[in-house]
């Protein structure tokens, strides 16, 4: 199986000196979507950022299809990369499938201007994203939920290889959280790799073939769900409030459980 | 068509329309001659060297005169729109103007320093050195513009990026230090009655006796910074979502904030060269552009430029009219407009300004 995207040591330093990052390392396959888990503050979010080549790591290399991910101009980057940020800071007052359209940049020619060729791929990533209803509507009426969806839906578009998704299921309700789940994995079915980062270890149980263990700025284990999702290995980073138990197909169930011990 | 398109080719005809009615207006309307229409068309004509010459030579030279006015105030104001779309779009501020980057400080310190070697201050080689001082003014005024803003933009950029929030506060401070020298300037000139009424003078704006020099200066900024528009508009709509998303989907941040800062500090600058300060176009027209027509860059800097040559021409046109020979100094007009119309905007958007 062909690595994607490999990561080796990546270390990042904020410009106040804070190390988020001390070595990082990851390989993502081609069809495989990976969970990174972890305690708050321990570089998840960073470490994304690193992997999509918005931040400049401050040592380690980041390799996508076998290009150093910093080399590469910001359009062929968007063209292997596409990012869902957890949320944006500020909601553009424009209408969804503008948007969405924004996720066609990389591959608009030199003018700039969208073919129907990229207006029919943002309809098709909508619809799979089950928010073809809300295309007319402006970014600033949707819900948190359709937000989210409209957020993936974008980076559909993008038609990148790997996707960077950035704890997709904050602030869902269960249904909603599936459907975003679902999503990414039958994109990642039809060939494409994902990287999730996620506190949800349920969903990451049910939806990953590994899971990524990190803890102040490193990964420190990796491996299949079933076999890093258990006492051995969470306790020690998440401390011992931990109920484990199983899914009926067998898949860990990990939830927080205040009477442990 | 989207009623949105729909909107859109309106306004463009409407602003089309407009201008070109303005501009026929304010070659008949002055506060001398009066032209008919028939005349004005001849010697638009004859001034194109299609045809005869007006009858008396003092009639075609008050109507070419009239036809540089219009042309630098069309130029003008849409050079000033244009920068102040650029700048709002960078800024993602409804509220920027180009005044933020030092364009007009700098332009002023510029101008200030053309009028005192003009005005013996500089030893005379100096003077003779750069050849006469018809064009002096512009040509210091660009200069000061441009390096003011070439200043705020490299001392905001430490450490390799440059945020939008240290541009705006080294901006801030160069303004400051700008204001400071051309102040000095001011009050080492108060005795001599000529150049500090030279150098007060251009702070209101002037768009009299303009010649096809002021003319070329202010559309060759403008064509720069037209050009532009191509490889500036989708980026700064997708810059509408922060810059970390705008670089996700492979926007090249750092080159789009280089080519609207030098495409607003160009055509500010070449505007404010050739016409001095003339505040508020910036902020006003792409401001009201966006209410109107939604805020899609695509649209909105090419209508932000044509509504600002109709604003800038309807304004000077209107006083002339109104006021004839009492007519007041463009930049005084402009800050009179703009002065309560800022104010009208920042109780309009108190509730969005409160969370800053």
């Amino acid at each position: 199986m062909v690595n994607r995207l490999v990561a080796e040591h990546v270390a990042f330093e904020y410009s106040n000196g804070v190390a988020a990052l001390a070595g990082a390392s990851l390989e993502l396959a081609r069809g495989e979507l990976v969970a990174v888990i972890g305690p708050n503050g321990s570089g998840k979010s960073t470490f994304l950022r690193c992997l999509a080549g918005l931040l400049v790591p401050k040592s380690g290399t980041v390799v996508v299809d076998g290009e150093e991910v910093v080399a590469l101009p910001p359009r062929e980057r968007a063209c292997r990369l596409a990012v869902v940020p957890q949320f944006l800071p500020r909601l553009p007052d424009v209408r969804v499938q503008d948007f969405v359209l924004g996720g066609r940049y990389a591959h608009l020619g030199r003018w700039r201007s969208a073919k129907p060729h990229d207006r029919a791929v943002v309809r098709a990533a909508l619809s799979s994203c089950d928010a073809g209803d809300v295309e007319s509507r402006l970014m600033s009426e949707l819900s948190g939920g359709q937000r989210q969806r409209v957020l993936v839906a974008r980076a559909i578009a993008q038609e990148a290889g790997v996707l960077l998704v950035d704890e997709p299921t904050n602030s869902l309700d269960p249904e909603h959280q599936l459907a975003v789940f679902r999503s990414i994995a039958e994109l990642v079915a039809g060939g494409r790799s994902a990287l999730v980062v996620t506190h949800d270890l349920n969903l990451a149980s049910q939806f990953a073939s590994r899971a990524i263990v990190m803890q102040a700025g490193r990964t420190i284990t990796e491996g299949p769900v079933d076999r890093v999702l258990t006492r051995e290995v969470l306790e020690p980073v998440y401390g011992p409030h931990l109920f484990f138990g199983r899914f009926a197909n067998g898949r860990p169930i990990v939830v927080p459980w205040a009477d442990a011990r | 068509m989207s009623s949105n398109a729909r909107r859109v080719r309106l306004c463009a005809v409407v602003f089309v329309v407009l201008l070109g009615a303005l501009f026929f207006g304010s070659l008949c309307f002055g506060t001398t001659v009066r032209f008919s229409t028939g005349e004005a068309w001849r010697g638009l004509i004859a001034l194109l060297g299609l045809g005869e010459p007006l009858e008396t030579a003092s009639r075609q030279t008050i109507l070419e005169l009239r036809v540089w006015r219009a042309l630098v105030t069309i130029g003008v104001g849409a050079a000033l729109a244009l920068s102040g779309g650029y700048i709002q779009g960078l800024f993602q501020n409804g509220l920027a103007s180009p005044s933020l980057i030092g364009v007009t400080g700098g332009a002023a310190l510029g101008a200030a320093v053309a009028v005192l070697i003009v005005g013996g201050y500089a030893p005379r080689l100096v003077l003779e050195s750069l050849g006469g001082n018809a064009y002096l003014i512009p040509l210091f005024g660009f200069a000061g513009a441009f390096g003011t803003t070439a200043l705020v933009v490299y001392l905001s950029s430490g450490g390799g990026r440059t945020s939008v929030t240290s541009l705006l506060l080294t901006g801030i401070a160069v303004n400051m230090c700008v204001a400071g020298l051309f102040a000095a300037i001011q009050s080492l000139t108060l005795e001599n009655w000529e150049v500090s009424r030279a150098i007060l003078a251009w702070t209101f704006g002037t768009l009299d006796d303009r010649s096809g020099y002021h003319a070329g200066v202010v559309f060759s900024g403008l064509a720069l910074a037209a050009a532009c528009i191509p490889f500036t508009a989708v980026e700064l709509d997708l810059l509408k979502g922060g810059e970390a998303d705008a670089q996700s989907v492979g926007v090249d941040v750092k080159r789009l904030k280089w080519l609207a800062i030098f495409a607003a500090a160009v055509s500010a600058a070449a505007a404010v060269a050739v016409a001095g300060q003339i505040a508020f176009v910036g902020l006003v027209v792409p401001h009201l552009v966006r209410l109107a027509i939604g805020a899609s860059h695509r649209v909105l800097l090419w209508l932000s430029m044509l509504g600002g040559a109709v604003f800038l021409l309807g304004a000077e046109f209107a006083q002339r009219w109104l006021l004839g020979d009492a007519a007041l100094q463009p930049g005084v007009v402009m800050a009179l407009i703009g002065g309560p119309f800022f104010l009208v905007l920042l109780v309009r958007e108190r509730k969005e300004i409160s969370a800053w």
